[in-house]
């Protein structure tokens, strides 16, 4: 897993000095994933200890690496999560608890720092075979089956070695875990009828697509790796924000929202 | 950090650019926005007509579902989550989208005339008038209405039909109708789904 988490930053770097409109996005987030590395890496390389799924026994291991985390966020972040970045690491055990937990029971796209820490955290979980405990979400083909959290970004990749086409998984936003999911469906609402599904996409950003629906009003970012193989779906997402900006023009909601707030 | 994600769409749009929820400021993310080229496509899963096998396909037609518009078909491949085929596609199926988009296509009815050596337009009147009246010479000259043995068979055996894969329900009850009506025994079509 630690190659996956090289594989995203290498995109990123990659696709910095390539960017237009997402250039700062992209340079945040690509020093937002090596912070997230190290959380992971620090949580991997403890001797004698895994993690058990359940947050509130696992924090006290998992707050050491936190300072560490906060500050690469006040050092490269924007003014406002620079600002709650210094604040937070003033803060005492019991405040952060609180917040980590708060977001573990009910996670939202908008707590920054509780879904950027806890990601790679989420994601040792899986990868040692532990599952996450005690968090009230909702269960269904549209939600993580890991960790029931909201996708954060689709993508379409060959499964089947002679077909042309991709099949469709989500990425949870929440784990960083993929699982299947069909190609002509929302992602939110389970519409299938496909007048109510449009799929909106700009040459500038050849492998990027919107998947919208019109019944719930609400879109994914799908990344076609069958045209860009070598696309991290999370990284290319991001810089993929001008389209963002254009579905919100035209009244869609976002499912969950990314790590840079678009 | 107090903000709703009703709040950060309104920032978002107010103005154009605003900042994100997480105080990105989204001014040069807008300007890009603003020369993208947006084009709208539509998926439908379908049924590819040309054999039993029934491999479901995904049909991507352009168009923006405006009034005036008429949708075209850009692109059909695999449908990667029917589980006859999975994504995959013979070649004649990968082809399907030229059956439906082909500018080598007729548009309007031929007649090669005995003895020529090449084909004709002709238009849809004398098309239709043309092959009225040679299934009617055809017919009366060769109807059959009772066998050797006296039995009333009514067939007509100097007339065929072949109907082709892509043919819709609705020609095909015709096309039954029709040949039936005249005695036609010799009836055959492609379609297998």
């Amino acid at each position: 897993m630690t190659e996956w988490w090289d594989k995203q930053i290498r995109r990123a770097d990659e696709l910095i000095p390539k960017a237009n409109g997402s250039k700062e996005l992209l340079t945040f987030y690509a020093q937002l994933l090596r912070a997230q590395k190290d959380v992971y890496d620090f949580l991997r390389s403890r001797q004698n200890w895994l993690p058990s799924g359940e947050l509130e026994a696992d924090l006290r291991m998992l707050s050491v690496a936190l300072s560490g985390f906060l500050k690469i966020v006040e050092r490269h972040g924007p003014a406002p999560l620079a600002a709650e970045a210094h604040e937070l690491s003033q803060a005492d055990a019991q405040t952060i608890a609180e917040r980590m937990l708060s977001y573990w029971r009910s996670p939202s796209d908008i707590q920054f720092f509780e879904k950027a820490f806890l990601q790679p955290y989420l994601r040792w979980v899986a990868d040692s075979g532990a599952k996450p405990v005690g968090r009230e979400v909702s269960a269904g083909e549209r939600y993580c089956p890991f960790c029931g959290g909201n996708p954060q970004v689709s993508f379409l990749q060959n499964k089947e070695t002679t077909a042309e086409s991709g099949n469709r998984d989500l990425i949870c936003g929440t784990c960083l875990s993929s699982w299947e999911f069909r190609r002509v469906v929302c992602a939110n609402c389970g519409e299938e009828r496909p007048a109510k599904l449009g799929y909106f996409h700009s040459p500038e950003f050849d492998h990027i697509r919107i998947e919208a629906c019109d019944t719930c009003k609400h879109y994914i970012k799908g990344i076609d790796l069958t045209r860009v193989g070598f696309a991290a779906p999370l990284v290319d997402e991001i810089d993929g924000a001008p389209l963002d900006l254009w579905a919100r023009e035209h009244g869609y909601t976002k499912i969950e929202l990314n790590l840079v707030g678009v | 950090m107090e903000v709703s994600r009703r709040t950060f769409i309104k920032t978002t749009l107010i103005g154009g650019a605003g900042v994100s929820v997480f105080g990105f400021s989204l001014a040069p993310v807008y300007a890009q926005t603003q020369g993208l080229k947006i084009a709208r496509t539509t998926e439908t899963r379908s049924t590819c007509p040309y054999c039993s096998v029934s491999c479901g396909v995904i049909i991507h037609t352009l168009g923006d579902k405006a009034k005036n518009a008429i949708p075209q078909v850009v692109h059909v491949e695999g449908d990667p989550d029917h589980p006859i085929n999975r994504g995959t596609l013979c070649p004649k199926g990968a082809s399907l989208e030229q059956d439906i988009v082909n500018e080598r296509r007729l548009l309007k009815p031929q007649v090669r005339r005995p003895g020529s050596d090449h084909w004709d337009d002709i238009s849809w009147d004398d098309a239709v008038n043309e092959i009225a009246r040679w299934t009617k010479k055809t017919r009366d000259e060769t109807f059959i209405d009772k066998d050797k043995n006296g039995y009333t068979v009514n067939r007509l055996e100097t007339i065929g039909w072949i109907g082709g894969c892509t043919d819709t329900n609705e020609l095909n009850f015709l096309a039954v109708k029709t040949m039936r009506s005249m005695g036609v025994c010799y009836f055959e079509t492609q379609a297998r789904v």
